[in-house]
């Protein structure tokens, strides 16, 4: 297991650089916006009021509360220590709810979403792929096309048409919210239920682009291995077709979990889009939401965590193929 | 180079995606030359006028009559003033009447209507509320008024003696020729939300999404021609930090970059062009790799090992030895790079992210502005199918000509 | 009396082209090997000469077809057997085959006894685990590589071990016939001697029964097989002793291949160096006559009038030409 570990670690290395590294990014960005954000929310606090000195004493409370006037780099060192304790400052467009209480409503809704939409929309993707690949005639030539189709078809686009037709034309499955806007998150059957229906439009868009794209990567690889020189050798010494499959399957495989570890921050960014064309009640409706709102710390805790979760993916994902490539242990042991 | 794009031409693929772009391209640079209208002009007075043929009503009375005798004219008005709401309630009364379900046919606007002259009898009580029997004699009156052969009468003020006076009159044979009447507005696409005409709309939209996309595009395959170039050609150390800060930005979703970014300049700075630049800084790290790659084997081959033999200036090998070869790989980049700038302007705007829209609209923004306003609940769908189209068609047709030039370039991948 | 352990008769296969057109890559070829012998085949690149590997084996995927001719393999007639039944009885286990550039033959992510358990699993598929490691490490011995071997991935290995590695396999069940593909033309030449020494030492042992040897150099065979056909645009064009062929070829090619090759060998010393200018014809449509005349430096006017049979030259030598040793001779004075 020791070439394994200096795999780990490598990864592990790099993924704390990056975060590191968004994490600045998510810092600076913002504050280099033009004009005073704490105005913004001094204004529309003090709608109505006309005492000016009373505007200006709001002002200064608003300021010293979100730190705006400090240096920048005390600043950061202020946003680090924050954030190291979960706390993304108040949000300014639904003040005086923190960003971190308003981000955990959300966050669980887009990663249960999201995180199986993708990896099932790969998987079929991928074993569609590989079927086209392996059967050739009518399959292949019926899924080129659809998949190519797919692949190219916008996120959204893909979301809005899924709405029209199932949620409005045919009439089969709610097109907004998370769950039935009469019900009480509770529990009850009723409420599960509920939420499962809302689950299906949003989920099979996402997985209805997923599958596009890697079932043509996936093909492509399958092609490509199926008449590598080991599967003539293994012909020659007479091994059976059906454990030749085999082979060319598992080794197709691995470019393919590589792929999407690298298409997982455009899949997400998708499906974030797909999120708000439902008014799924995830992530993506909360972007909206900060933008509309003018809402900085939103967006900034929001862009973070989204960082994060890929990040974290992306890890992940490396971690398995590290586990499932033989080659990776083998090369790194010496 | 004559003989690449002689290849290219040849390709099935690459024509159709040509064929399709440039007729894109040609319409959103002609149409404003032919149609005048400034784009964002309001319209309508309402919103989400349906597709159709505008006659203006009050031109169409003082325009030239003609008499015409249709056969079925009496059937057509029946038909269109009999909805299926009507229909239902017709049949609601003929069953409370005694009627046998078979024999009432809510399809057929003939016998449902002989049937009901037959049957209805404002005296006869079926059992229903006085309110709902006015209903039905309301109903019953104004099919009777269809058959009828009366005319409409004109009124309008006398201005002298400010009593209206019956200056006209409209029998039901009058017909005029829409040729004839002054103003007619053809509205293909029909309104958006604010009562713009769609299609001169989604033209200029399509204009300037395709100015949006190309910029971006330009922006991110240059910034990834020249670092590729760099980091394939020079090697070690800048090779090094130019892989490093191309990893950190693959993981780093470019799509919530461009959120942090969008954001960050605010409201008044986000023209079309600053969003455009903006999305082709946060999209050039495949373009990187892929130049880096290609330049890479290129590097130790003949020709350029003699030229630096030779003594040729960097600037020198970099342009007449090693461009020339990724020239066919820089073009399909930059295709797919205007391609996902589109998307990437489409997506933001539906965020809300995208440029102003006071100025020039957008196919993001038109997308946006036809869900804000709910056109996809409530039917409208003018208002965001021929956008969504539209968007397919243009990235439709660029990956196919890139898929087209793929084959070209590379021999292998042909069927 | 030895037995024949291949004979090939008349055999004729042909690809397929995308427009439909056939090409006779392997045209009437007849050879025999004896148990105990090998057989070395020559001949430059496109002649056919791989193509006849994959057509002895019964190897034939499109567009490679089988036309017509036998092919015996130690009195069994495989030709136009159904190639299940080949996969399944005959290849690996009859016949068996090194591939070209064999260092790419190993499935990069299974380990190297994992994939000669598969191996021998599709033939016999009883055989316990302990029995296929004892006899992979038997094999692996002879090829001088270590047991340790086995448990390692081919990424692990360097080009010459996975050369011996593929080798290893190739002769895990004792084929009666091993066709060696150029097995050493990716190789440095230590390690071609190696390769070569190992063959020979598979076969003084028992491993194999007999080989046949492919390159593209034809004085290479001198050292590794008993005899030595050339190999011309699909035809068989020369056939003799490993020693017959390299020292006195009959043939204008392979007398040209020889006087190409600066080797420093007994007796080629103070030769000519001489070049074959031209190129082979291209088999869509082979000339009538002989596929060598136009650039043969005997050719005369009757060579390329009709197709020329194999000429019997005595004690099983045969070379496919009109002229005589004699008549070639003349007019290589005056030519």
């Amino acid at each position: 297991m020791k070439g394994y570990r200096q795999y780990f670690l490598r990864k592990l290395g790099w993924f704390g650089i990056t975060f590191v590294f968004a994490f600045l990014l998510n810092f600076i960005l913002p504050r280099l916006m033009p004009g005073d954000p704490v105005a913004v929310i001094t204004q529309k606090v003090t709608l109505g009021m006309s005492s000016q000195s009373g505007v200006a004493k709001i002002y200064r409370e608003y300021a010293e509360l979100f730190g705006t006037k400090k240096p920048l780099l005390e600043q950061f060192a202020l946003y680090v220590a924050n954030v190291a304790h979960g706390n993304f400052g108040i949000s300014f467009s639904q003040y005086p709810r923190p960003v971190a209480v308003i981000i955990r409503e959300s966050i669980w809704w887009t990663i249960c979403l999201q995180f199986p939409a993708i990896i099932v929309g790969w998987l079929i993707g991928n074993i569609l792929g590989a079927l086209a690949a392996y059967l050739k005639g009518g399959f292949d030539k019926v899924l080129m096309p659809i998949s190519i189709f797919l692949s190219n078809f916008p996120a959204f686009g893909m979301a809005i048409i899924m709405l029209v037709v199932f949620g409005i034309t045919l009439k089969w499955l709610p097109i907004s919210g998370g769950y039935g806007f009469d019900l009480i998150p509770s529990l009850s059957w009723s409420f599960i239920w509920s939420v499962i229906i809302h689950y299906q439009l949003p989920f099979w868009s996402i997985v209805l682009i997923s599958i596009g794209g890697q079932a043509i990567g996936m093909r492509s690889m399958s092609i490509y291995e199926l008449n590598a020189d080991y599967v003539k050798y293994s012909r020659f010494m007479g091994i059976k077709d059906r454990k030749i499959i085999g082979y060319v399957f598992r080794n197709a495989m691995l470019p393919q979990v590589t792929g999407l570890a690298l298409a997982i921050g455009t899949m997400v960014s998708g499906a974030l889009v797909a999120e708000i064309i439902f008014s799924y009640p995830g992530l993506g409706n909360t972007i909206l939401k900060g933008v509309m709102g003018q809402d900085y710390p939103l967006i900034s805790g929001v862009t973070l965590i989204i960082t994060l979760m890929v990040l974290s993916a992306n890890f992940i994902i490396e971690m398995i193929y590290g586990l499932i490539d033989p080659r990776i242990k083998a090369s790194q042991a010496d | 180079m004559n003989t690449m794009v002689k290849q290219a031409f040849q390709s099935a693929k690459f024509l159709v995606g040509f064929i399709i772009f440039m007729i894109i391209l040609l319409t959103a640079f002609i149409y404003p030359v032919i149609v005048r209208d400034p784009p964002l002009a309001i319209l309508g007075q309402g919103t989400f006028f349906e597709p159709g043929i505008y006659v203006n009503v009050f031109d169409s009375i003082h325009s030239k009559r003609y008499k015409l005798s249709l056969d079925n004219a009496a059937a057509k008005r029946i038909a269109a003033k009999l909805g299926n709401e009507e229909r239902l309630d017709m049949q609601a009364w003929l069953l409370a009447a005694g009627v046998p379900k078979e024999s009432i046919d809510i399809v057929n606007t003939e016998k449902l209507f002989d049937l009901w002259v037959k049957t209805y009898d404002p005296n006869k009580s079926v059992g229903m509320t006085s309110a709902k029997r006015n209903y039905y004699v309301r109903l019953d009156q104004s099919l009777k008024g269809i058959l009828g052969t009366e005319g409409v009468t004109i009124a309008s003020t006398n201005p002298d003696s400010g009593v209206l006076e019956q200056t006209d009159s409209i029998e039901r044979s009058d017909f005029v020729n829409l040729g004839q009447v002054p103003v007619v507005r053809v509205l293909p696409l029909g309104t958006d939300n604010f009562g713009r005409d769609m299609l001169t709309e989604l033209i200029s939209a399509t204009r300037t999404s395709l100015v949006i996309g190309f910029v971006a595009g330009s922006v991110a395959t240059l910034i990834g021609l020249i670092l590729g170039l760099l980091a394939g050609y020079l090697g070690g150390f800048v090779d090094d930090l130019i892989m490093f800060i191309t990893n950190l930005f693959t993981v780093i979703p470019s799509f919530v970059l461009l959120i942090l970014i969008s954001f960050s300049i605010g409201q008044e700075s986000r023209g079309a062009f600053t969003i455009a630049v903006v999305i082709g800084l946060t999209s050039w790290v495949w373009t990187t790799r892929a130049v880096r790659a290609q330049v890479f084997s290129l590097r130790n081959r003949d020709h350029v090992n003699l030229s630096k033999l030779s003594g040729h200036s960097f600037i020198r090998i970099i342009l007449r030895d090693i461009l020339p070869y990724i020239a066919s790989y820089v073009i399909m980049a930059l295709i797919l790079q205007v391609s996902s700038g589109i998307l990437a302007e489409a997506g933001l705007s539906i965020l809300g992210l995208g440029p102003k829209t006071t100025e020039v609209p957008t196919l993001g923004l038109m997308m946006n502005w036809a869900m804000i306003y709910s056109a996809h609940i409530t039917g409208k769908w003018w208002a965001y199918i021929p956008v969504l189209v539209d968007i397919a068609l243009v990235t439709f047709s660029m990956n196919l000509m890139n898929t087209g030039l793929d084959q070209v370039f590379n021999p292998t991948l042909r069927e | 009396m030895s037995r024949t352990m291949i004979e090939v008769k008349d055999l004729t296969t042909k690809y397929v082209t995308r427009a439909g057109e056939n090409v006779y890559a392997v045209d009437h070829v007849s050879l025999k090997v004896e148990e105990g012998k090998s057989l070395g085949i020559s001949g430059e690149s496109g002649c056919g000469k791989s193509t006849l590997a994959l057509s002895l084996m019964g190897y034939y995927f499109p567009p490679l077809y089988y036309t017509s001719g036998d092919i015996i393999i130690d009195g069994r007639d495989i030709s136009g057997m159904d190639p299940n039944e080949v996969r399944k009885s005959v290849l690996g286990r009859e016949i068996a085959y090194i591939p070209q550039a064999a260092m790419n033959a190993l499935n990069p992510t299974r380990k190297i006894i994992d994939f000669i358990e598969d191996v021998i699993r599709a033939h016999d598929p009883s055989m316990s685990r302990n029995d296929i490691l004892s006899l992979a490490k038997q094999r692996f011995e002879v090829l001088g590589l270590p047991a340790e071997v086995l448990q390692k991935y081919p990424v692990e290995l360097s080009g010459g071990m996975k050369q011996r590695t593929v080798i290893a396999v190739s002769v895990i069940l004792a084929p009666k016939v091993l066709i060696a593909d150029e097995p050493s033309s990716a190789l440095d030449v230590t390690s071609q001697k190696m390769v070569i020494k190992m063959l020979r030492d598979l076969m003084d042992r028992g491993y194999i029964k007999s080989m046949i040897f492919i390159t593209h150099e034809l004085p290479l065979l001198y050292n590794v097989t008993d005899d030595i056909m050339v190999m011309y645009a699909g035809q068989i064009v020369e056939n003799g002793t490993a020693k017959e062929a390299v020292f006195s070829p009959l043939h204008p090619y392979s007398k040209g291949l020889m006087g190409a090759i600066i080797v420093p060998e007994k007796g080629l010393r103070g030769g000519k160096l001489t070049a074959i200018p031209g190129v082979p014809p291209n088999l869509k449509s082979p000339p009538p006559g002989c596929r060598f005349a136009d650039r043969c430096r005997y050719a005369i006017s009757e060579c390329k009038m009709h197709s020329i049979d194999l000429r019997d030259a005595g004690s099983g030598r045969s070379y496919r030409c009109i002229l005589s040793e004699g008549q070639m001779g003349e007019a290589g004075e005056n030519g």
